[in-house]
């Protein structure tokens, strides 16, 4: 063992010999760290922004329905069939969830909006206005106006709605929507509020309204709801949260089915797991770049010494024992680029995170799997992405050395001394 | 370039086949009318230059079923206006049909609104029915190929069996139609409409077939869509008149609008 203590001492030493070479080999990797931390961070920031404008917005973590609702979306399978529910009982039930933060009730009509000579086909989302605040952010982004009060026929639409339909805060708006019973439902609205998401499919079709007003225009009892969305304590366990929340629901009069948001969208579940392996991509790429660097350096370092290693050769060191102070040097190494790279990385983060640069107006915002996003490079702290890292970069070091190490075993003592 | 030639051998050959279809067809002394003429003289039957008449349309669907009283008048094959006598709650309820556009009247609100491209393909008052389908009816003539693909006797009655396909241009949803008529009276018996992968869609009969204002016209009709044969749209006229006094300036929004 007191060998060993040697070994790291000889590489500390090697270390310390050409400071410069040293202190740009830490450099390289550190910048490494902070790069990879970086773009990982980012991506992390983009799948954050996803995720939130994606259920944030309107969806909810976790939606319970009838379970003949989906996919079709038929207007008659509302929960608990044609009675409804007793829904102030349903929502207790629900929100006695330890891991549920908010439930809120909603039904769903399709039919047209009219002012004057413009009609437009809308998607009609009645809404309990102060349960839906705490479950989505629709209700938040009124660009315009305020919200509605059930009963008193008043109506909130998106705003290019109300630029297609040209209508103004105060304005009337007829509304016409196919009702349980065949017939068309129809009557006559104020508009209170105009909201904008950003979302171009949202803004464009969607119109808020009380949900016992879209009831008594659909013809529909008051314990008729088409969906009752969640919040739930921590988004990534929702399909856990989901399952359990199924479980408690279960033996009621009446049968539902409770989905997560990874099954309502499971093309951005997807798109985020996509997103993961692109971030263990770009770790790769840039400490597999690293790595030769690394590499190239420590080769160079082992053949200046190859005198000093035949030394200790002929001195009667295995060739094992020389490989070993080589390995040494990459892990010191690795862990003096760590801590540099720790240290340039943490404000660097924390900076970005809290100031986010924002591009809006350079670039604007646009839609992916549809999902709102806004241009702004936002960084989210991440537990293990710094982890990952700093076992990649420490990896990077040790392996880095391991072909030069198994150069120096195999310097030939007599040669090198000789010279030849 | 090979390819080019073998087509064009391919379009000849069709051509040729088709001229020696129809030569065929204006041989036999019971085709003497081409498919078309005879589709275009049964829908000049049905509807007349002009007509006014009182019908009553019911609705069953798997999770509601209605009824509803209309009075209805159609002027050539493009105007027609309908409105909604009971129930009281729906009575005034108007639906204007002026070439491609549908307009309907809401008493409730006293408005009229113009169906938007989007919802023509939304169902007419809750009917199995399309404001589509009730647009493009008028154009059959125009956007579809006939052919006579069977003649003969069926159930004891001899039948022609068309096969309508819409002309490659045509604006039409359907893949193909095809209707059976009574060769003794024209009188159609059913229409059959598939879609785009030949799979029948709905089904239209006809029945009761009776004199009304000196024409016979089926009183009744049932409209079955072929995946829920459990529901229906029937239509039964009570009074038919034809060629009356209508002019196109009859079926404006003023009209749809007269309360009653």
């Amino acid at each position: 063992m007191a060998s060993d203590a040697v070994w790291w001492k000889v590489a500390w030493r090697n270390l310390l010999r050409n400071r410069g070479r040293t202190l740009i080999t830490a450099s390289g990797l550190a910048f490494g760290y902070l790069s990879a931390v970086v773009i990982v961070g980012l991506t992390d920031g983009i799948v954050a922004e996803l995720i939130e404008n994606g259920t944030r917005l309107m969806m909810g973590q976790v939606q319970v329905h009838s379970p003949e609702y989906r996919p079709e979306r038929n207007m008659h399978h509302t929960v608990g069939g044609y009675d409804g529910v007793d829904l102030e009982a349903l929502l207790a039930r629900i929100e006695s969830d330890p891991d549920v933060t908010a439930a809120a009730p909603r039904l769903y009509g399709g039919g047209l909006l009219s002012s004057g000579e413009e009609t437009r086909a809308g998607l009609l989302f009645g809404i309990d206005v102060d349960r839906e605040q705490r479950v989505g952010t629709l209700l938040s982004q009124l660009s315009e106006g305020r919200l509605p009060e059930a009963g008193q026929y008043e109506i909130l639409v998106g705003l290019e709605m109300a630029r297609q339909l040209g209508l103004e805060i105060g304005a009337e708006v007829v509304v016409v929507v196919g009702a349980s019973d065949g017939s068309m439902g129809n009557d006559l609205f104020t508009l209170v509020g105009v909201f904008e998401t950003g979302t171009p499919a949202i803004d464009a079709n969607y119109a808020v309204l009380p949900l016992p007003d879209l009831q008594y225009l659909m013809a529909m009892d008051p314990g008729r709801v088409h969906e009752i969305a969640l919040t739930v304590t921590r988004a990534r366990d929702t399909p856990l949260i989901a399952s359990s929340l199924a479980a408690n629901l279960e033996g009621s009069d009446y049968a539902v089915e409770v989905t997560p948001w990874t099954e309502l969208r499971p093309e951005l579940a997807e798109m985020l797991g996509l997103m993961d392996a692109v971030n263990y991509f770009i770790a790769a790429i840039i400490f597999g770049m690293a790595i030769f660097g690394v590499a190239n350096t420590m080769l160079i370092g082992t053949f200046e010494r190859r005198r000093e290693f035949a030394v200790v050769r002929a001195l009667g060191t295995s060739p094992m024992g020389v490989g070993r102070t080589v390995v040494y040097e990459g892990v010191i190494l690795g862990t003096i680029s760590l801590i540099a790279g720790a240290l340039i990385t943490w404000p660097i983060v924390v900076w970005w995170h809290n100031s986010p640069p924002d591009l809006t107006s350079l670039i604007g915002g646009f839609s992916m799997v549809g999902s709102q996003w806004r241009p702004i490079l936002r960084i989210e702290y991440s537990y293990d992405t710094p982890v990952i890292c700093a076992v990649a970069l420490f990896l990077t070091a040790v392996f880095a050395a391991v072909y030069p190490a198994w150069k120096a075993t195999r310097v030939p003592p007599a040669d090198a001394l000789a010279d030849r | 370039m090979d390819r080019v030639s073998r087509s064009r051998l391919l379009r000849v050959s069709l051509t040729t086949a088709a001229a020696l279809l129809l030569s065929a067809a204006a041989a036999a002394p019971l085709t003497a009318q081409t498919a078309r003429e005879i589709i275009d003289k049964v829908d000049r039957m049905m509807r007349g230059e002009s007509s006014h008449g009182r019908m009553t349309v019911d609705i069953t669907t798997e999770h509601w079923s209605r009824s509803l009283d209309m009075e209805v008048w159609s002027l050539g094959a493009e105007h027609s206006l309908v409105r909604v006598e009971s129930p009281a709650r729906e009575a005034g309820t108007a639906t204007l049909f002026a070439g491609d556009e549908v307009w309907n009247y809401l008493p409730r609100v006293d408005r009229t609104i113009k169906v938007p491209p989007a919802l023509m393909m939304g169902s007419w008052m809750g009917s199995h029915l399309t404001n589509d389908d009730i647009v493009k009816e008028s154009r059959i003539v125009d956007d579809y190929d006939f052919e006579i693909s069977f003649e003969g006797e069926v159930d004891g009655v001899e039948v022609y069996e068309f096969t309508m396909t819409p002309r490659p241009e045509a604006p039409v949803v359907w893949g193909r139609v095809e209707e059976q008529v009574r060769k003794h009276d024209l009188m159609p018996t059913w229409v059959r409409y598939y879609d785009d992968e030949g799979t029948l869609v709905r089904t239209m009969t006809f029945s009761d077939y009776k004199m009304m204002s000196g024409r016979l016209v089926p009183a009744v009709f049932h409209i079955i869509p072929a995946d829920k044969p459990e529901e229906k749209t029937s239509m039964t006229y009570h009074e038919l008149e034809f060629d009356i006094d209508l002019d196109e300036s009859f079926f404006s929004l003023r009209t749809l609008r007269a309360r009653r």
